[in-house]
């Protein structure tokens, strides 16, 4: 079998009925897509699966033989980040990081379907995806910012002031 | 039968780090001959923002710019002790240590400084990266030239250490359990509003809006510290109307068999959450801060409760708050019962005292 992961043409070794998101993980050492619940209930390990956002833990690799997967080291760099990556980081979307990769994957394919900024949609849109941590209202903020088609000054926070709160330090 | 609207809230205070003390945290900071500091410290992050918040202490207190911060917490052998994330304490017993270490690299830094100028170390200040004359802006030397005169030229190690830790307290009067130390300064006081829609046909509780109130005595990362607030408000939304501590009901055999079983709020669930950081400074945490951890989702429950009695005149005693104890509670009143009780226990409640806030002209949070 061959994927085209992360715009790399790959043979893919494992059985056919191996998960894409055991493939990635064990197999190509990608491990962005976390192994949350493996039932498809977190969100965790989502992809793209060319193009449209799928439960790795539940896709046998055998069934997208040939396809094109994405990850989320394949929307950018830390150098270049992408603006699903940098509305993120400048909305501090993300705590723990566990849900992080599988949100922004979900939030991409959000955007690439023409996503508006409206919170009950993107509420809809991303509703499958489970996070501990944030209360949500960073990623949704972070989002609706991508899709006003926002660009994001990262040395401030969203809320427009210097990161820190202590002493006269920028 | 209507869906009915109720407000209600709750107050709360939280002690942070260890009750009885002894939770030690300490740091190791030290200066490369490029003038970059390294800070070695046993604090994990656990998404609390932890390597963020004590990068900027190091960086506020030593005088240089955030980015020449790099913040190691890789493994416990090139890193001293940290108890750990827990009780609230990292960004206050752990961020003092490294605000300790912090002030004795930023003495050595003015030693070195003291003999390159010739001046007293204690004329000289450093601002923004630069050691710079108290007075006479012009005498100044870069941090970094600094740190290379101590590598090259005095042939020392810029460095320094900082540990934070409350002795144990013991209990010196068994009788009245006085104790020869007090407790972590730092008691954090919060409040929370909740809104609430409650369908007294189905018993199903929505929560509409959250008002978040919470003392962090210094919020030193505003961002972060509203991180940690609006994720305690979804948390503390789901032990009040989803999550439960014993889903086995009504016995083990009947526990979920998926991760969906576990009720934990969806992005769909989300209220609107205001909130509203109160600076009210501690006398032991860096720069005054406090801890905003734990506490963050403690104040839910009870106002969701409260908000439910105010929206239909139910008291439900127990959490979650499920539409089958709605409807219970509800069923209850309607045969002449429904005093407020848990388990064995007789909760007193005057309904004088309890201000139906919503559709009455009563303004919130005012009496009536």
């Amino acid at each position: 079998m061959n994927l085209t992961v992360n715009g790399v043409d790959t043979t893919i070794e494992s059985g056919p009925l191996t998960s894409l998101l055991d493939v990635l993980r064990e197999e190509l050492g990608i491990t962005s897509a976390k192994a949350g619940c493996e039932q498809g209930g977190c969100g965790a390990c989502t992809v793209l699966v060319n193009g449209a956002s799928r439960r790795s833990c539940l896709t046998p690799v055998a069934s997208i033989d040939g396809a094109a997967v994405t990850t989320v080291e394949g929307l950018g760099s830390p150098e270049h980040m992408s603006p699903v990556q940098q509305a993120f980081t400048h909305h501090y979307a993300a705590q723990c990081g566990f849900c992080t990769s599988g949100m922004m994957m979900a939030a991409q394919a959000y955007i690439e379907g023409g996503g508006s900024d409206d919170h009950e949609a993107i509420q809809e849109a991303l509703g499958g995806h489970v996070c501990r941590c944030t209360g949500y209202v960073k990623i949704i903020d972070a989002v609706a910012a991508v899709a006003r088609g926002e660009s994001f000054d990262l040395s401030v926070t969203a809320a427009g002031t210097a990161m820190t709160n202590i002493g006269g330090m920028a | 039968m209507a869906v009915k609207t109720g407000r209600g809230f709750a107050a709360i205070e939280y002690p942070t780090g260890m009750n009885q003390n002894g939770d030690p945290s300490q740091a190791w900071i030290k200066v490369k001959p490029d003038g970059r500091i390294d800070v070695f410290a046993g604090t994990s992050d656990i998404g609390n923002g932890s390597k963020t918040i004590q990068s900027q202490i190091v960086a506020e207190t030593i005088g240089v710019p955030y980015e020449w911060i790099t913040y190691d917490n890789s493994n416990t052998d090139s890193s001293p002790v940290c108890t750990g994330t827990f009780a609230s304490r990292a960004t206050f017993v752990a961020g003092k240590a490294v605000e300790k270490a912090a002030e004795n690299v930023r003495q050595k830094i003015l030693e070195i400084a003291g003999k390159e100028l010739e001046i007293d170390p204690s004329d000289l200040e450093i601002i923004d990266g630069e050691v710079i004359a108290k007075g006479a802006p012009q005498k100044k030397i870069s941090v970094p030239d600094v740190a290379a005169a101590a590598t090259w030229g005095y042939g020392e190690l810029i460095t320094g250490t900082g540990a934070q830790l409350k002795p144990y307290a013991t209990i010196v009067e068994p009788e009245t359990g006085k104790v020869d130390l007090p407790p972590h300064s730092a008691i954090s006081y919060a409040s929370c509003a909740a809104e609430v829609e409650v369908d007294d046909e189905t018993g199903t509780v929505t929560v509409t809006r959250l008002w978040q109130c919470y003392d962090v005595g210094k919020a030193i990362n505003p961002t972060l510290v509203e991180g940690q607030i609006e994720g305690g408000a979804v948390q503390g939304l789901g032990l009040g109307i989803l999550e439960n501590c014993y889903p086995y009901y009504p016995s083990v055999e009947h526990r979920g068999g998926q991760f969906g079983a576990y009720l934990v709020p969806g992005m769909v669930d989300l209220p609107q959450i205001d909130t509203l950081i109160i600076e009210n400074p501690s006398s032991d945490g860096p720069y005054g801060a406090k801890g905003i951890g734990e506490m963050a989702n403690n104040a839910q429950p009870p106002a969701i409760a409260t908000a439910v009695f105010d929206a239909v005149g139910v008291w439900v005693t127990e959490l979650p708050i499920t539409p089958e104890r709605v409807l219970r509670a509800l069923q209850e009143k309607a045969a002449g019962g429904g005093a407020p009780k848990r388990d064995g226990k007789t909760v007193i409640f005057d309904s004088n005292l309890s201000v139906n806030t919503v559709g009455t002209g009563i303004a919130f949070g005012a009496a009536a």
